[in-house]
């Protein structure tokens, strides 16, 4: 355990624990844009910056993405110093050129107090914040069929050289995880259509509900060795089978009874 | 584990006690159909409460890429941890029981955590087809 | 032929040396990238014709030799007769027959060749003579342009690989770190991090792999020092790393070479094989204990990928992005190992130091910033190239004396430092000593050497907007004050260069650019908005002029300036010619006539006149 103080205040925290999982243990709310408790951390959005310092830099402070700075003995942490605020709130108008039309960047921007922005609204900006959320899912699946492709200002999401992805596997962690619901994707006549690539979903054996990808259950079979007949009937008739089948040994027992 | 959780479906009178218990517990709303259990009738008045076996060696654990489900070791259910969660809905895919659930109104799986040691479903079931022993 | 000891080392050297020495008279012809491009090859192939077909008697074909870069790129190509040290610039294939029957046959030499010095205006015959040359001190560039990179005998017979031969039987690992220490050596890829440091950092990190980068992606635009380093001595780039593996214990080395130099990686392969097929590199390394390789990787193009982190991450196969800062390369770097990453001139510097000493290397430069540095001389300046000089040496010196200041008959206006994230310093800082702290003071930086310097003919708005634009399509898009933040303060720029903008949006740029840097990730975006603030700080009248008074004093920004023809104008028609919008129209010998309703403001036809008859104003 190392001892802290963050915002005044005396904290203790594991040695090497990242400083935006202190701050908001102690219920302090330091925003973030591309945090996500399933993947690392990446530092990309800027906005959990906070200012640290040391009794032994002699007054020197600087900002760190609290999402990426460990915990350390003798660090003193500000969380909402005016200066920092007024950093958040430049990011926040840069987000808003970008992404205008995202509902989360305008909640968030509001909070600063804006509700346009400053600059020149990018014309081709999409609601992609680049948070990286969607290629970091990808690379805990294990598949790292998605990636940020070209440079700079350019940069957009995608398969490897802008082609649709060959590894993907339909999953829709991506989409899911997107925290402004940028990634498209829609389920039709037992296929699912994502990243410019069509897949054959498994339709229950005994209702026909889409269940999951044949890719994803594939997947699952090899790398997790779940048998690939749970993956043939859907949930819910999974359950009236259960039902069925445990009914029918309450009812054995009743009839071996009497 | 020191408590077991038991489904007795012979006294089972389906009158959905617990699904309305299990419903506002988890999300403050008296709707069956966000509930993590289910009562289902097999043949004229005869039911049985279908919630979540936590099974021992658990299919939707093995199959959450994201290590988002686990044991909680006193308490003995599979919990999921919403922050890690990204709605793949593997478990769901993978469970052989159809116990790993969606949660329809947010689009979210949710799944039988027992009420973190305390399960509603079995104190109000006014018959004991349900219960939650002690068993160490 | 493997060198497996110290003797069997200066045994060879002596023959290397022989052979080197052999030919009396020699003609050296650059092979340099600069004078490559103006047909160097050719020159060097005539000269071998001729040598051959004439038969002097002491001039053979061994005697024509070729070299890496001289550094005097503007007067490319150039060929040196020695012992006399002719020094003959813009040698075309034509001239090579003159050459050989007056100064190697007739012991001529030929005026109109030779260097004529700037201030004088006298012909200068050698080249030790020539300011750019006698002022210079070269230790990272010391064998570029005396020996041909391909030949590994050339740099034994220079005296190559000594300094590794006594690091590896006279001194331990850490006394090679301590004697680096001691010299003051500051890395010179541009932070100036204390080289001595890092490897000790380094060679303390436990781990059973370590690992040794050098950082040829010299990205600035402006900037070829490494490059030429590279492709002019290799071995000295070489040497420098297998110093620095035996000092932190290392196996393995790479050497990052962009994409946009094909001709570095050919000539660094070659040197490793021939380092390799003498034992200089591989397995037991002059028969000691030390094993070490050297891999080149090779970079697609992008300038990020000269950032530390970044680079490790594109050695290793990935997207070339930098990581967060808490976590030091020298102790996890590439593949998670302890890394030690140092620019191409510091590992050339490394094997002078421990050939000589600490306290001699220590002796040149100024206290805090050792040694010597080498400065890429380009934009509007005379004698375009490259120049090593000692540190602490005055703006001034390097720019007027050696540079030989700006061309044409124009003022010197500002010169920026540091490359695109470096800044711009005006006349008034023109006798500032050129070392790391004082550069940064300043508001610039050393960067990798690279030194544009520009006259009044330059709009600072433009410049900033330019480098800007630079930095918006080089960001590796990552973080959001880098890669929106960039872009947002180029529009913003470009708005001033229009003159639509109004000075809310100057101090709106103002903050941006205080976001940008203390928000970024990497160094890239953290100085991005350099070359708009020390524009900002040295010429904000020049900002003013565009917001307040619509005009731009470089007359550059089209959109702020008109054309017009003066009296000066004899008719020639050139510009009517080339005016792609036939905005000028006149008859011969009679005074032509420009609109400036139909005028583009493209600048051709001041490009074209040579009589000094396009205005603008």
């Amino acid at each position: 355990m190392v001892q802290m103080t963050i915002n005044g205040k005396v904290v203790k925290a594991p040695d090497g624990e990242m400083l935006l999982t202190v701050i908001r243990r102690q219920g302090i709310d330091v925003p973030a844009l591309c945090d996500h408790a399933a993947v690392e951390p990446c530092g990309s959005c800027r906005m959990c910056l906070v200012e640290i310092t040391r009794e032994d830099w002699n007054g020197w402070k600087k900002y760190v993405t609290s999402c990426l700075y460990p915990s350390e003995n003798g660090l003193i942490v500000s969380t909402h110093t005016p200066e920092l605020q007024e950093i958040r709130r430049n990011i926040m108008d840069l987000y808003l050129a970008r992404c205008p039309g995202s509902e989360l960047v305008q909640k968030m921007a509001e909070e600063y107090g804006l509700t346009r922005t400053s600059y020149k609204t990018i014309p081709e900006g999409d609601n992609c914040i680049m948070c990286y959320a969607c290629t970091r899912i990808c690379e805990v699946l294990g598949r790292n069929a998605i990636s940020a492709v070209h440079r700079g200002h350019a940069k957009v999401i995608s398969g490897p050289f802008d082609d649709p992805p060959p590894d993907c596997i339909g999953c829709l962690s991506c989409a899911n995880i997107c925290p402004t619901d940028v990634i498209e994707w829609h389920d039709q006549d037992g296929t699912r259509a994502i990243w410019g690539r069509t897949f054959d979903l498994i339709s229950c054996r005994q209702c026909g509900k889409g269940i999951i990808t044949r890719d994803f259950a594939e997947y699952l079979k090899e790398k997790r060795q779940i048998p690939a007949d749970y993956f043939e009937i859907c949930d819910d008739c999974k359950r009236v089978e259960l039902a069925r089948k445990m009914g029918g040994l309450v009812d054995l027992a009743k009839e071996v009874a009497s | 584990m020191t408590y077991r959780y038991t489904v007795n479906p012979s006294r089972c009178t389906g009158c959905r006690t617990c699904e309305l218990a299990c419903a506002f517990t988890h999300t403050q709303e008296q709707k069956p159909g966000r509930s993590r259990i289910y009562p289902i009738a097999y043949g004229p008045d005869r039911f049985v409460p279908v919630t979540c076996l936590q099974c021992d060696d658990a299919s939707c654990v093995k199959s959450c890429l994201f290590d988002a489900l686990k044991r909680n070791e006193t308490t003995g259910a599979i919990e999921l941890d919403k922050d890690r969660c990204v709605n793949c809905r593997a478990c769901v895919a993978a469970c052989p029981f159809g116990c790993a659930l969606v949660d329809d109104v947010h689009d979210q799986v949710v799944k039988c955590d027992l009420c973190g040691g305390s399960p509603a479903c079995a104190r109000f079931c006014p018959t004991k087809a349900l219960e939650y022993k002690r068993i160490a | 032929m493997r060198i497996d000891s110290i003797e069997k080392l200066d045994k060879w050297r002596k023959e290397c040396r022989r052979t080197f020495e052999a030919p009396k008279r020699k003609v050296i012809v650059c092979l340099g990238e600069g004078c490559l491009a103006n047909g160097s090859e050719e020159v060097f192939n005539e000269f071998k014709k001729l040598v051959a077909e004439k038969k002097i008697p002491d001039v053979t074909v061994e005697s024509v030799a070729k070299t890496g870069c001289h550094g005097f790129c503007a007067l490319g190509p150039l060929v040196i007769i020695e012992p006399d040290g002719t020094f003959y610039t813009k040698v075309s294939k034509g001239d090579v027959a003159k050459i050989v029957d007056k100064t190697l046959i007739g012991h001529e030499i030929i005026d109109k060749l030779l260097y004529t010095d700037a201030k004088t205006a006298e012909k200068v015959a050698n080249y030790e003579k020539i300011p750019f040359y006698a002022r210079q001190q070269r230790i990272s560039l010391r064998h570029c342009g005396t020996i041909d990179p391909h030949k590994i005998t050339d740099y034994i017979a220079v005296g190559g690989y000594a300094a590794l031969g006594k690091a590896l039987t006279t001194m331990t690992p850490q006394q090679v770190i301590d004697e680096i220490t001691k010299s003051g050596l500051r890395g010179r890829g541009g932070a100036g991090f204390p080289t001595g440091k890092k490897w000790a950092t380094c060679a303390k990190a436990p781990a059973d792999v370590h690992y040794v980068i050098c950082n040829g992606d010299e990205g600035d635009p402006g900037a070829f020092s490494d490059r030429t380093t590279m492709g002019s001595d290799p071995h000295s780039v070489l040497e420098g790393m297998i110093i620095c593996a035996y000092a932190v214990g290392s196996h393995q080395g790479y050497i990052y070479v962009r994409e946009e130099y094909p001709l570095a990686v050919v000539t660094l392969q070659k040197a490793i094989d021939e380092a390799k097929q003498h034992g200089l590199l591989g397995e037991h390394i002059l028969g000691t204990e030390l094993s070490f390789d050297i891999k080149i990787s090779r970079g697609g193009g992008a300038f990020v990928c000269g950032e530390s982190s970044a680079l490790m991450r594109s050695v290793a196969g990935e997207v070339g992005e930098p990581r967060a800062k808490y976590i030091r390369s020298v102790i996890k770097g590439l593949h998670d190992q302890p890394t030690v990453l140092n620019n191409v001139e510091t590992y050339a510097t490394v094997p002078a130091i421990v050939e000589r000493g600490a306290d001699w290397f220590a002796g040149i430069g100024t206290k805090k910033s050792t040694g010597t540095k080498v400065f890429s001389l380009a934009g509007k300046i005379k004698n375009t190239g490259l120049v090593e000089v000692p540190m602490g040496i005055t703006l001034r010196e390097i720019i007027f004396d050696i540079g030989g200041g700006v061309p044409d008959g124009r003022k010197f206006k500002a010169v920026q430092t540091g490359g695109p994230s470096g800044g711009c310093l005006p006349e008034g800082k023109i006798d500032l000593p050129v070392d790391f702290d004082s550069l940064t003071e300043a508001g610039s930086m050393m960067g990798s050497g690279g030194m544009v310097i520009m006259d009044d003919r330059t709009c600072m708005v433009e410049v900033a907007r330019y480098f800007l634009s630079f930095l918006v399509s080089e960001s590796c898009g990552k973080c959001v004050p880098c890669r929106e933040g960039l872009y947002q303060l180029r529009e913003l720029c470009a708005k001033v260069c229009d003159g639509e903008a109004t000075e809310e949006d100057l101090a709106l740029m103002e903050r941006l650019a205080k976001t940008i840097k203390v928000g970024s990730l990497c160094g890239l975006g953290q100085s991005g908005p350099n070359p708009f603030l020390s524009t900002l700080l040295y010429f904000r009248d020049e900002y003013l002029a565009h917001i307040r008074d619509k005009k731009c004093p470089g007359g550059v920004c089209r959109k702020l300036i008109t054309y017009a023809i003066t009296d000066a104008c004899t008719g020639c028609m050139a510009c009517i010619s080339v005016c792609p919008v036939h905005a000028i129209t006149g008859e011969r010998k009679k005074k032509h006539v420009l609109d400036k309703n139909i005028c583009d403001r493209c600048g051709s036809c001041y490009a074209v006149c040579k009589f000094d008859a396009i205005e603008i104003s």
